[in-house]
């Protein structure tokens, strides 16, 4: 149940995130040509377009670090496997424990590094440069972001361990699950 | 002896057959712990900052745009364009076939998506008229390559941010070999078809050229958003990448129809997807290229390499070899981001212009696509055309030395790349 919701969510969030980026930027350049024809320039001459930049790179950092999660559960995050796949399954499953593993450790780490960060910013009560945000709110991507891919890749490993199966995720948009 | 600890981490954990990103943040991660005195705190700024760059944000848009040119019916136009253009010839179909991968390269940064966007049209209609199978695929897998090469490119602009280099003029750079690379696979493909008397299309009338060019005209208008729009300054790289995603949702939606409105989300959901991916790696290896500049590494390799006298023509010899090997196991994106700040300052001291090694570096990632054991068009095209990953590979074997001919002559005759670049941008 909760894994439904959070599933729902993170592809919302993403799917969300990266059109709303696409628009602003587009929204600027529009705004930027429009003045260029008087009669429309006299209606958007006053809107202030110096913030859309630094949105679009906030609303991607966010979708970067959500996508990044979900990209564990379709298993879009390849490495090389050549050498690992000519081993016999024993084997085989010891590495993926191993590298699933390393994902989770090293994403927790990471977890814990940014609280620590969004903290430290969060006292010096930062603000950003255009659209005057609070900084840590901003970086809580990083934290909040890599806690859901650890909790994605101890998911993907569970359901390894039980079933043996991994996400693959196929070009052209499909998920198949394969043994 | 730094050097050597870091990088004999980062290859003992990329052979565990961990995620790339992983492995390179792991090998960060340690290195810092065991050996460094920068505070582990800077890790987090760092995943952070390292993404703040507009000119990265460019490659979310380029799949985006990509995403909506592969589903929205723009691929069978220019399929039919291209047809209508060279399908007389002997091996029509496989001719229209590279014209056709060298178009959609035009308006999309990505090789997979143009294996994808062409490949899935077009081998099951050579199968139909009567090719080898093999051939079909390994035509296709290969002139998908040209998605990198020929601008947009994802590749390019990966290249671009590690080593602080114009994305506009690797753009344009690209454009010269890109030409030449299509004209290569062309002539080869028309030479094996006619010497294996393939078939030939009816030759199409003036009328059903043009009828088949203002068909497609709407999908290809996005070269003059891209490349107009880059070079005349009207945008920046990825204002422009922008632009398109939203032109390309305009004419796969409304103008083609053949994507439906409530697909979008999913469109959305899946170039998110991939974008998170390049980009999760593209902050590790960030991560990772500042703890390499931050023990002075780079430059230590560079002075070695200098040191041993290599000239110019044996540094790209062992660069373009090294790349060979590294494009077996690794994806471009990946490689590009791990060697290029390694090659560019020795290239610089040997007076290699950086532009045109970033040219080389991209034709070695189409050799890496085609080439096993990890060669991601490879991949594609066997899922494509439902053959075996050995035969797809066999398929595309002879391939390689065409690919690799084209590549020897971009390397050591500069021009090819930097003619037109130098030529725009008023560079003597």
């Amino acid at each position: 149940m909760i894994n439904r919701i959070l599933d729902n969510l993170e592809e919302w969030l993403i799917a969300t995130f990266m059109g709303l980026a696409t628009l602003v930027i587009f929204f600027a350049v529009v705004h930027r040509y429009s003045s260029g024809i008087p009669w429309v320039w006299q209606y958007t001459r006053n809107i202030s377009t110096s913030w859309t930049q630094e949105l679009c790179i906030y609303l991607f950092i966010w979708m970067a670090k959500f996508g990044a999660a979900y990209g564990v559960r379709t298993g879009i995050h390849v490495g090389v496997d050549v050498l690992v796949r000519s081993l016999a399954p024993a084997k085989q499953k010891f590495f993926v424990v191993l590298s699933l593993g390393s994902g989770a450790f090293f994403t927790a780490t990471i977890a814990l590094l940014g609280a620590k960060f969004v903290h430290f910013i969060y006292v010096t009560g930062q603000i950003s440069p255009d659209l005057e945000m609070p900084m840590w709110i901003i970086y809580l991507a990083i934290p909040l972001g890599s806690s859901l891919m650890c909790y994605r890749f101890l998911q993907v490993m569970w359901h390894y361990l039980k079933s043996g199966e991994l996400p693959v995720h196929t070009y052209g948009g499909d998920i198949e699950v394969v043994a | 002896m730094n050097s050597l600890i870091i990088f004999a981490l980062l290859i003992v954990l990329l052979l565990t057959g961990m995620p790339i990103s992983i492995a390179l943040g792991m090998s960060v991660l340690a290195f810092l712990y065991a050996f460094s005195t920068i505070p582990v705190e800077i890790i987090s700024q760092r995943l952070f900052t390292g993404l703040d760059q507009f000119a990265i944000m460019a490659i979310p848009f380029f799949i985006l745009a990509g995403a909506f040119l592969t589903t929205g019916g723009v691929a069978t136009r220019i399929v039919k364009f291209a047809t209508t253009l060279v399908g007389a010839m002997h091996g029509g179909l496989a001719v229209s076939a590279v014209l056709s991968c060298a178009f959609f390269a035009a308006l999309s940064g990505s090789s997979p998506a143009t294996v994808v966007a062409i490949g899935s049209i077009m081998i099951p209609a050579m199968v139909k008229q009567g090719y080898p199978k093999a051939f079909g695929v390994g035509v296709i897998a290969t002139s998908g390559g040209l998605g990198i090469l020929i601008p947009p490119s994802i590749v390019m602009i990966i290249y671009a941010v590690s080593t602080n280099t114009s994305v506009g003029q690797l753009f344009i750079a690209g454009i010269v070999p890109g030409v030449l690379m299509a004209a290569v696979l062309m002539l080869v493909t028309w030479l094996v078809a006619k010497k294996n008397n393939y078939p030939t299309l009816p030759q199409a009338s003036l009328r059903e050229i043009w009828q088949a060019f203002r068909d497609s005209i709407w999908g290809l208008l996005i070269v003059v958003i891209v490349i107009g729009g880059i070079y005349g300054g009207i945008f920046t790289p990825t204002e422009a990448a922008a632009v398109s995603a939203v032109y390309a949702f305009v004419v796969a939606v409304f103008i083609y129809g053949d994507l439906k409105l409530r697909e979008v989300p999913r469109v959305l959901r899946e170039s998110a997807n991939m974008s998170a991916m390049l980009l999760y790696i593209i902050t590790n290896a960030i991560l990772f290229s500042f703890l390499l500049t931050s023990e002075n590494i780079p430059q230590q390799i560079a002075q070695w390499i200098v040191d041993q006298g290599l000239t110019p023509w044996m540094f790209l010899l062992f660069v373009n070899v090294l790349l060979f090997f590294a494009g077996d196991f690794m994806e471009p994106s990946s490689i590009i981001l791990i060697l290029a700040p390694i090659f560019l300052p020795v290239a610089i001291k040997l007076g290699i212009d950086p532009i045109h090694l970033g040219i080389i570096m991209v034709i070695n990632m189409e050799l890496g696509m085609i080439t096993p054991p990890v060669g991601l068009n490879l991949y594609v095209a066997s899922g494509l055309a439902r053959m075996g990953l050995t035969e797809v590979t066999l398929a595309a074997a002879p391939w390689i030395l065409v690919v690799t001919a084209v590549l020897l002559l971009v390397t050591y005759v500069p021009q090819i790349a930097l003619w037109l670049p130098h030529l725009m941008y008023g560079i003597p």
